[in-house]
């Protein structure tokens, strides 16, 4: 197809967001500038939704193929494309943005413009790892991501903000640079940056569990597994409702991706050699950030140590290197980017009336606010994975698929869906039920904007939970090659 | 018979000062614009006609192409340089063309520098620069700091050039020439003796354990001459350095490269080490240029891999930052005089919307976050190290440059998100805010359209 599609999704959130910081400040209000977001990150989303219409899913390999000449020298290309494995991150990225906007044109009162021209930039870069197929590329637009974060997190966050934003940036860095290393040794030996190409090359077997484990630096910090995992808390706390919904719905699935793009296909053997490893490490973020959040006083604190348990799953399933276990990990992180950003926006529609995130401090709100504990209890649900959600379908494809593995995995996993039940029910309980306090009385219900964007984000769940084939037609087969 | 025609660049030059010198005694004004036009005409000159200059010379062509590339990016620095150096020297009453003059020598004295072939003849280059730079650090006379930082600059670069001397004293009692690029045949006593005019140049381009002055010079001279020290006759130096290192082959000698290594982590390390506790922003870019030297070391090292493209890459790269950074910061002023501390930054988002952007894209470059050009510099530097084997240096500095992204990002921090404390005057300066805005978009355009700056490395190289 001679269409740029995929520039065109990299460019107009890149464009709009030069349009906007040359129109004069002054003379805009708040609402017109969250208002040409929206429209531009609205159709960035239609745009993306020709993708899954036009991509052929019979086909191997990528499509939407573009290539262009960069570093002629190196071999380096702009050499972007799509498969199975892509299509669905992207239309959640751009499906998240919108609503990011949304739940933020109240919340966001001062340097609204800034705001939005950082989510548009955090847009286009995200897209730009997704459809990347040249590793330069890739990890250009990995690391370019830290940018507008670190800004939206320092600005626009809590009191503690600069701590957090520090130790996100910090983090993920010093996980960067490992893999940048192995990056450029793995050029040096293939010549060509090509991820196909680096696929099919072999290393030398000590060499390639070091280079492993360079790429596990990364991705491991970002996804975030167990040791690695202390700055999520922290920037979660800190940051808007809106960059909590964009680092818990999309950044955290940028290390899971990762692995799937990267570390599989080019490491078969070391991704079999570090097998033990990861499920340790997985299977210790399971249970213990389970107890962890069940601790936890804080709300925002509570989900994010439950998005670490979550992607636990995810790491697992990926590493048993069986189709099941991918694909159930691959719907794990599409079921936990829509459930975890719409947990995420529940808390900040407590958060934005009553100004605490303390789960104390509220109690029997579903007697003031109705509607608001029925989206939480669909969210709350499918975070727990209640058959005919989203979530049931990836906890219970990875639990199948461990028991191939060793059943000790499944004891673990198995607890770990317990666990995870039993602190979310807690949540629920604590917050919607018991007796009204006086300051909560006055609490609004739900607005028209609210409760859109929460009846998009459970119409999803529904669809993904009833019908879960519509993601997997998508990325069975791209699945099953990087396995091979 | 001396074929005058290599050396019409640096006739051009001297020929210059003395314009300036006869002109300035009348029109202060004009004989600096005249500059200007100079080097203009210079780099012209160079870019049309530089190869043939030494045409009838025996170097080899890469090496030509290293003086053609190397003079044409002094000289356009220079332009750059006199464009902005008018409004901060009037604002300290400093305006005097005596200034341009000392420009114009240390100018000279680093084309000799860069294409001398003889070690007599590149200390003569060297010492023309330095005695410039002595003064210029000490050009505001009435300013103690910067007499003090002129002295301290005087009298531990003349404890070098004695070292410089040495050392070339010993290569001669032993081999019989001062000739770079004859050399062989080495005993112990002609590597003691290059290892002094290593440590020398070191000490120019202040790589550590050799950088005790660079903090103290940054911080006394008038900011102007900070850049120019942080930029050009840096450059020169740096250059001489990589001849000597490759015209001596000096990875076949142990004991040489031994050091060379040394030097380079330990500029790495003493680089971020140093900045993290700066509140002085002079400072603290001193101290970060500690660290992008042994990047630059690194990339002298790692010549083989990919020839000079990636150093010069990295240099060009660099001197855009260093240049960009300056300028807003000679934009800046407060209200009781010269700005100075990183805290004064505060709050620079709300107040100035094109400096703090800029300096934003700036900082995030030198901390080599993608996709600004200093990503790409770093990535080019650190291909050449792991293609040539220096896998140890090269981890030593991604690790050297993450704790560097501390220090830039506590700067951005101050400039986004803390409210400003200290009512900070825009100076309103022009062609500064042309010079920032262009190399701002340079930096970040790169990433788009790599094409112009990697062709014009790539063909002086063909």
């Amino acid at each position: 197809m001679s269409f740029p599609i995929l520039s065109l999704l990299i460019l107009t959130p890149i464009i709009g967001a030069l349009t906007l910081s040359l129109s004069s400040s002054t003379q805009l209000k708040n609402k017109t500038i969250f208002l040409s977001g929206l429209w531009i990150t609205t159709g960035e989303f239609l745009l993306s939704l020709l993708l899954p219409f036009f991509y052929d899913k019979s086909k191997n390999g990528y499509q939407f193929i573009e290539f262009h000449t960069w570093f002629d020298k190196f071999d380096i290309n702009y050499y972007v494309g799509v498969d199975g494995v892509s299509i669905p991150l992207i239309l959640l990225t751009t499906f998240l943005v919108p609503i990011c906007l949304l739940c933020s044109i109240n919340s966001i009162q001062n340097r609204a413009k800034e705001f939005v021209i950082y989510f548009l930039l955090l847009e286009s870069f995200i897209i730009g790892v997704f459809v990347s197929i040249d590793i330069v590329i890739f990890y250009v637009f990995f690391e370019a991501v830290l940018i507008p974060m670190f800004l939206i997190i320092g600005i626009w966050g809590g009191e503690n903000r600069l701590y957090a934003t520090f130790k996100f940036f910090l983090y993920t860095l010093a996980g960067s640079v490992l893999m940048l290393l192995a990056i450029i040794y793995i050029i040096s030996k293939v010549k060509s940056g090509n991820i196909e190409l680096i696929s099919d090359f072999t290393f030398d077997q000590q060499i390639e569990l070091v280079l492993f484990l360079c790429f596990f630096a990364s991705f491991a910090v970002k996804v975030p597994m167990f040791p690695f995992h202390t700055w999520l808390p922290d920037a979660h706390v800190q940051a808007p409702t809106s960059g909590s919904v964009i680092l818990a719905g999309v950044l955290l699935k940028l290390g899971a991706y990762g692995f799937i793009r990267l570390s599989l296909p080019f490491f078969e053997y070391a991704s079999l050699y570090f097998q033990p490893m990861i499920f340790a490490l997985s299977c210790v973020a399971i249970v213990y950030t389970s107890i962890v959040a069940l601790r936890q006083l804080d709300m925002k604190k509570m989900i994010a140590y439950s998005s670490v348990a979550h992607m636990g799953f995810v790491t697992i399933g990926i590493f048993t290197l069986t189709q099941d276990g991918i694909n159930g990990a691959y719907f794990q992180m599409i079921s936990h980017g829509i459930v975890s950003a719409a947990l995420f926006l529940i808390v900040g529609v407590v958060y934005e009336r009553h100004h605490t995130r303390m789960i104390s401090d509220y109690s029997g709100v579903t007697n003031v606010m109705p509607k608001y504990s029925f989206f939480f209890m669909v969210f709350m649900l499918s975070s727990v994975g209640l058959p005919g959600t989203s979530g049931f379908v990836g906890e219970f494809l990875v639990i199948m698929s461990t028991i191939s593995v060793s059943v000790y995995l499944t004891f673990f996993t198995a607890i770990g869906v317990i666990l995870g039940a039993s602190y979310m029910l807690l949540l629920y309980k604590n917050i919607n039920f018991g007796d009204l306090k006086s300051d909560i009385k006055q609490l609004a219900d739900l607005t028209n904007i609210e409760i859109f964007y929460f009846s998009c984000l459970a119409f999803l769940t529904m669809l993904l939970g009833i019908y879960p084939k519509l993601l997997f037609e998508m990325i069975n087969k791209s699945i099953s090659l990087s396995i091979i | 018979m001396i074929n005058l025609f290599q050396f019409i660049p640096e006739i051009f030059i001297l020929s210059l000062i003395l314009i300036t010198l006869c002109f300035g005694l009348f029109n202060k004004d004009r004989a600096i614009s005249l500059n200007t036009l100079g080097f203009i005409l210079l780099s012209i000159l160079l870019l049309n006609y530089g190869k043939d200059f030494y045409s009838s010379t025996q170097i080899s062509l890469n090496t030509i192409n290293l003086f053609v590339l190397s003079k044409i990016i002094l000289s356009i620095g220079s332009i750059v340089f006199i464009l902005l150096l008018k409004r901060p020297l009037k604002n300290e009453n400093l305006y005097r063309y005596e200034y341009v003059l000392f420009l114009l020598f240390a100018i000279l004295g680093s084309f000799v520098l860069i294409s001398s072939n003889n070690f007599l003849t590149a200390f003569i280059g060297l010492e023309l620069q330095s005695l410039s730079l002595y003064l210029m650090a000490a050009f505001n006379t009435k300013n103690l700091s910067s007499n003090e930082a002129g002295i301290k600059y005087f009298s531990l670069g003349a404890l070098s050039s004695g070292f410089l001397l040495f050392g070339i004293s010993m290569i001669y009692y032993d081999t019989g020439s001062f000739n770079i690029q004859n050399l062989d045949n080495f005993t112990a006593i002609s590597e003691i003796g290059l290892s002094l005019v290593l440590i020398s140049l070191f000490f120019k381009v202040s790589a550590a354990p050799f950088h005790i002055w660079t903090p103290d010079v940054y911080e006394g001279s008038p900011t102007i001459s900070t850049l120019f020290f942080a930029t050009l006759p840096k450059f020169a130096s740096l250059i001489f350095l990589f001849r000597v290192y490759q015209e001596l082959n000096i990875s076949d000698i142990k004991s040489l490269n031994y050091i060379f290594q040394m030097v380079c982590a330990i500029s790495l390390l003493v680089g971020v080490y140093g900045a993290i506790t700066q509140k002085v922003i002079k400072r603290l870019l001193a101290f970060s240029s500690i660290n992008h030297i042994g990047f630059m070391l690194l990339g002298i090292m790692s010549y083989q891999f990919m020839s000079e493209g990636t150093l010069f890459f990295y240099l060009i790269i660099y001197l855009i930052t260093t240049f960009g950074i300056f300028a807003v910061l000679l934009n800046l002023r407060t209200v009781d005089g010269e700005f100075t501390k990183i805290s004064q930054l505060k709050g620079l988002r709300f107040t100035s919307n094109s400096k703090s952007i800029s300096m934003l894209v700036f900082f995030f470059s030198l901390a080599g976050i993608p996709p600004f050009a200093g990503f790409f510099a770093k990535f080019f530097i650190l291909s050449a190290s792991i293609n040539d084997g220096f896998i140890l240096l090269s981890i030593i500095a991604v690790l050297s440059s993450v704790i560097a992204a501390f220090y830039y990002l506590t700067i951005i921090k101050n400039m986004f998100f803390n409210k400003s404390e200290i009512e900070l005057l825009d100076d309103n300066n022009k062609t500064g805010k042309v010079i920032f805005i262009s190399s701002g978009l340079i930096i970040t355009l790169f990433f788009i359209y790599p094409d112009p700056l990697i062709n014009l490395v790539d063909n002086l190289f063909k």
